[in-house]
């Protein structure tokens, strides 16, 4: 009676190992528009830069090692506050899901600290760590958190009696059940949730580079430097390369997702 | 064979069959159960309570013997007062006015765009070969990546910060309504098909209610996306609105302002939530009621 | 009888030893945190324009204190004084040099101790500055438009200052808070309508253009402050003063006609200002003595003083701030006295005028 399928279509297998031409017919239209806009001076150059100037400077700025130290910086901030929110989001998530006090205790708060709009934290983490290293990584870690812990406890929570009855069966211990039946239980949404903190982490960890400005390094500073010069093509490469460690995080994110989810069957 | 404790004939509740009248046995099984009810309910708030109270009083404390110096931590009245203050001088009302009226705008033009773009791709095989892929690498950049360049092209004002907060709403919108156009039973297009529904009877009949659940997920993450990306832009540069009142408690060391400007952005996304929520309620209970 | 003899020579020798610990030498610190309120371009850790950054540029505190084996940790801060403020309040700073009046005094009225110990410029030019593009002749003009200053900052008393001088106050304009940098990138996509920033370098790109300019007005600027935490002071005051006599001399130093371009262009390298500002605003300087100069003067005094009145009216303050105990001139005197400098800088009355001369220097060839 129900033939939704339990994953929408949105990545079909079939599809990515034959790329549909159609696909490049928008950003084609839009890069010839572009490059005839500038060409024709129709457009402040200044503001609006030729298609060729931005190449030239990407190419410039990817041989350029000050650049890739900025990149390696900014992932490294972004891997570092991931790590510690992810992990702190799978205790407190699992905290809340697994006891039934702590989620009365707990739960409440987080739900509406949770409403507080990220960035919202920022001022006054900064006022209170500074503009360096740490405050940026508090802030990641923080940005992580919120979905991971979400996707935790919403896993765990799905843990329904007969795994626990298993369990005591085989008399688990604590940390048994802990590892062996309630978190590989939760792990799809675990995954998710993962996934969606890596999300976050990144925006998280290009958001504070530009907020929380100094002299250091990382992408956001690259971005910064270029406005300072008024180099609109540097800033062009430097959101190119946000977008593009975006994008394969995500990807990474997902292999990594598919894999550690293969052992999992199908729901019948 | 044994008998199930369930079962009443056999072991029959205790207190109850004392009783010689079995209304009354009801009732005051009603107003127990109705009372544990209420007690528990009232309980389950009490406990939510508890870690903020806690919070409270060490927040209380430390701001009093200034274990964090008072240039950085505001005293927990000092920031009642200055919310009164603020409420009380109108400038509260006028700057949430600004930011609300931002994120308004922003939901308007993005939403549209997105449920338009997420319609057309979900409904038509063609747009969803020629757009799609544009549309998944433009999706998966973080909305921040836009501000630099957008502030080149759109400036400062208003324009950045509605075209930054239309652009990080229009993400969830389409790929929610994506996804809701995609969950939709295909028997039920099959229906409409026997039934030779026009397009817009398709719409209307078949598709917004089916894909209803989706949409409102995606107007949910949309409120967020556009929360969070406003509260980004008036901190990088504004001249009014709730991001601008935190820049300026920060600027003249008045944390006290800051910590509003959070309670305030945290309360109204609260209630922009239940707001949401229960306007779910109501859509699903109606889509309830017709099938 | 010996042993009481023997303790009571023991107790003795205890005593003094107890006593003589605090005659000798005072501890000193490991490293001096001295913050400057401001910083390069992108944030870059330099400073320009005063005394005090020639201190910096030219590593004259870190001759001074290297023999002690004393380490200078410098910070700059792209959020300026504010910033700094914040720095002091979690201890991270034990000197500034060059604080602007408005964050100086909100930091004294939300709590922070400190003591002013010398001034680090005073007067200087002001300019009016428009984008390129805009026809906007005088401030009237642009009557419920976007104006630009970095709230907090003393830059914002100054905007504050020349609305009121021309009888416009901070309501009839949408005032945006925009750092150094971003305030050029603004003018530059017309994304604001005026501001206050040296024009020279802009105007020779085609940015932006200045269309007011008050030269030397001691009504609308306000000296800048060098001060030291109140702590650091109790605790080190010899150092305290080998900083201050120090300064003096890098100030002395500065005020030379010879080194004037050395200066300028040392100053050029923050980035924040060009060569070319530089330059064209000090050319009407003949005398580096008029804006180069650390007294605490009367005209000093009287500008804090002002300061406060305007920082209570413009409600950017909320607790009264008293002037009582927060100058402390003591060490400027010993350090003018020590270099034989007493006479040599010009002193200015309460409204600015000068009072009496500096000593007569040898002519300008």
């Amino acid at each position: 009676m129900n033939e939704t399928p339990t994953r929408a279509p949105l990545r079909p297998a079939a599809a990515t190992r034959r790329i549909d031409p159609r696909a490049f017919a928008l950003p084609l239209a839009l890069l010839a528009l572009w490059w005839l806009l500038t060409a024709g001076g129709w457009v402040d150059t200044r503001l609006i830069v030729p298609p060729g100037n931005v190449l030239r400077v990407a190419a410039r700025t990817l041989g350029d090692p000050v650049f890739w130290q900025g990149v390696l910086f900014s992932v490294a901030r972004d891997a570092g506050g991931f790590a510690a929110g992810a992990l702190g989001g799978v205790a407190l998530g699992s905290a809340l899901g697994a006891s039934r006090l702590a989620e009365r205790l707990i739960g409440p708060s987080f739900h509406t600290l949770r409403q507080i709009s990220l960035f919202a934290w920022l001022p006054l983490l900064s006022s209170w760590l500074g503009y360096g290293e740490l405050s940026k990584l508090v802030f990641v870690a923080l940005s992580t958190l919120y979905p991971v812990a979400l996707g935790t406890f919403e896993g765990v929570r799905g843990v329904t009696l007969e795994h626990l009855d298993v369990a005591r069966v085989y008399r688990f211990s604590r940390s048994q059940l802990l590892f062996r039946l309630i978190l590989p239980a939760a792990a799809p949404q675990i995954a998710t949730g993962l996934t969606l903190g890596l999300v976050y982490a990144w925006v998280a960890t290009i958001g504070s580079e530009f907020l929380l400005a100094n002299w250091g390094n990382g992408l956001g500073n690259i971005i910064i430097k270029g406005r300072a010069a008024f180099n609109v093509e540097l800033i062009i490469v430097g959101m190119l390369a946000i977008g593009a460690i975006g994008t394969s995080l995500n990807r990474i994110a997902a292999r990594v997702e598919a894999r550690a989810l293969r052992w999992q069957r199908p729901p019948t | 064979m044994s008998a199930s404790t369930d079962d009443a004939s056999v072991f029959p509740p205790r207190g109850r069959g004392a009783l010689p009248q079995p209304q009354l046995g009801a009732l005051l099984d009603f107003a127990r159960t109705g009372v544990g009810a209420v007690a528990r309910r009232v309980g389950r708030a009490a406990c939510g309570l508890i870690l903020p109270a806690f919070v409270l009083a060490a927040w209380c404390s430390a701001a009093a013997h200034h274990w964090v110096p008072e240039q950085l931590l505001p005293a927990p009245a000092s920031v009642w007062q200055s919310l009164r203050e603020l409420w009380a001088a109108g400038d509260l009302q006028s700057h949430l006015g600004f930011s609300a009226s931002r994120v308004a705008w922003s939901l308007a033009i993005g939403g549209s765009g997105g449920l338009l773009l997420g319609f057309g791709m979900g409904l038509s095989r063609t747009l969803r070969a020629y757009l799609y892929p544009s549309f998944n690498v433009a999706a998966q950049f973080p909305v921040l990546g836009w501000v630099p360049l957008l502030i080149i092209f759109a400036g400062i004002d208003e324009g950045l910060k509605i075209s930054a907060i239309s652009i990080a709403v229009v993400v969830p919108v389409t790929i929610n309504t994506l996804k809701g156009i995609a969950n939709i039973p295909p028997h039920l297009l099959e229906v409409s098909r026997v039934y030779r529904f026009s397009l817009a009877q398709v719409l209307w009949r078949v598709v917004l209610p089916a894909a209803a659940p989706s949409l409102f997920t995606g107007l949910r993450q949309a409120v967020m996306q556009a929360w969070l990306a406003l509260v980004f832009v008036e901190l990088l540069a504004s001249s009014e609105g709730i991001g601008y009142l935190i820049v300026w408690g920060r600027q003249l060391s008045q944390p006290d302002l800051v910590v509003a400007g959070m309670v305030v952005i945290g309360a109204v996304g609260v209630l922009l939530d239940l707001a949401l929520r229960w306007l779910e309620s109501r859509v699903q209970r109606w889509r309830r009621a017709a099938f | 009888m010996q042993r009481r003899t023997l303790a009571t020579a023991f107790s003795a020798l205890a005593l003094l030893g107890l006593t003589s610990v605090p005659a000798s030498a005072e501890d000193k610190p490991t490293v001096i945190r001295i913050s400057f309120p401001g910083a390069g371009t992108g944030g870059r850790p330099l400073s320009g324009g005063s005394f005090p950054s020639n201190a910096h540029l030219f590593k004259e505190i870190d001759d001074e204190f290297k023999a002690d084996g004393i380490r200078i940790e410098w910070k700059f801060f792209p959020g300026a004084g504010p910033a700094l403020n914040e720095s002091y309040a979690n201890g991270l700073t034990d000197v500034a040099f060059g604080h602007g009046d408005l964050p100086l005094i909100v930091g004294r009225a939300t709590g922070l101790k400190h003591r002013i110990v010398l001034s680090s410029s005073r007067f200087g030019s002001s300019y009016f500055v428009v984008p390129a593009g805009s026809t906007a002749k005088s401030i009237a003009d642009l009557k419920g438009k976007r104006l630009a200053t970095f709230k907090g900052t003393a830059g914002q008393l100054t905007l504050y200052r020349w609305l009121d001088k021309y009888g416009f106050s901070d309501k009839d304009f949408r005032v945006i808070s925009l750092d150094n940098d971003s305030t050029k990138a603004a003018l530059a996509t017309n994304d604001i309508d005026g501001t206050n920033i040296t024009p020279f370098d802009l105007q020779a790109r085609g940015i932006a253009r200045s269309i007011l300019e008050i030269r030397d007005d001691p009504k609308i600027t306000r000296p800048g402050t060098v001060w030291v935490g109140e702590e650091f002071e109790a605790k080190y005051p010899q150092i305290v003063q080998r900083i201050v006599t120090r300064l003096v001399k890098v100030a002395y130093w500065s005020t030379q006609e010879a080194n004037r371009e050395k200066e300028l262009q040392a100053w050029a390298t923050s980035g924040s200002q060009a060569y070319v500002d530089y330059k064209k605003d000090w050319e009407s300087v003949s005398d580096l003595r008029t804006r180069i100069n650390p007294l605490l003067d009367d005209y000093y005094v009287a500008s804090l003083k002002n300061s406060i009145e305007e920082t209570k009216k413009y409600k950017l303050i909320r607790k009264d701030v008293s002037i009582d105990g927060w100058i402390e001139p003591k060490y400027l005197n010993q350090a003018l006295k020590e270099l034989k400098l007493e006479d040599y800088w010009p002193q200015y009355d309460a409204e600015g005028k000068l009072k009496v001369d500096g000593r007569k220097l040898a002519a300008r060839n």
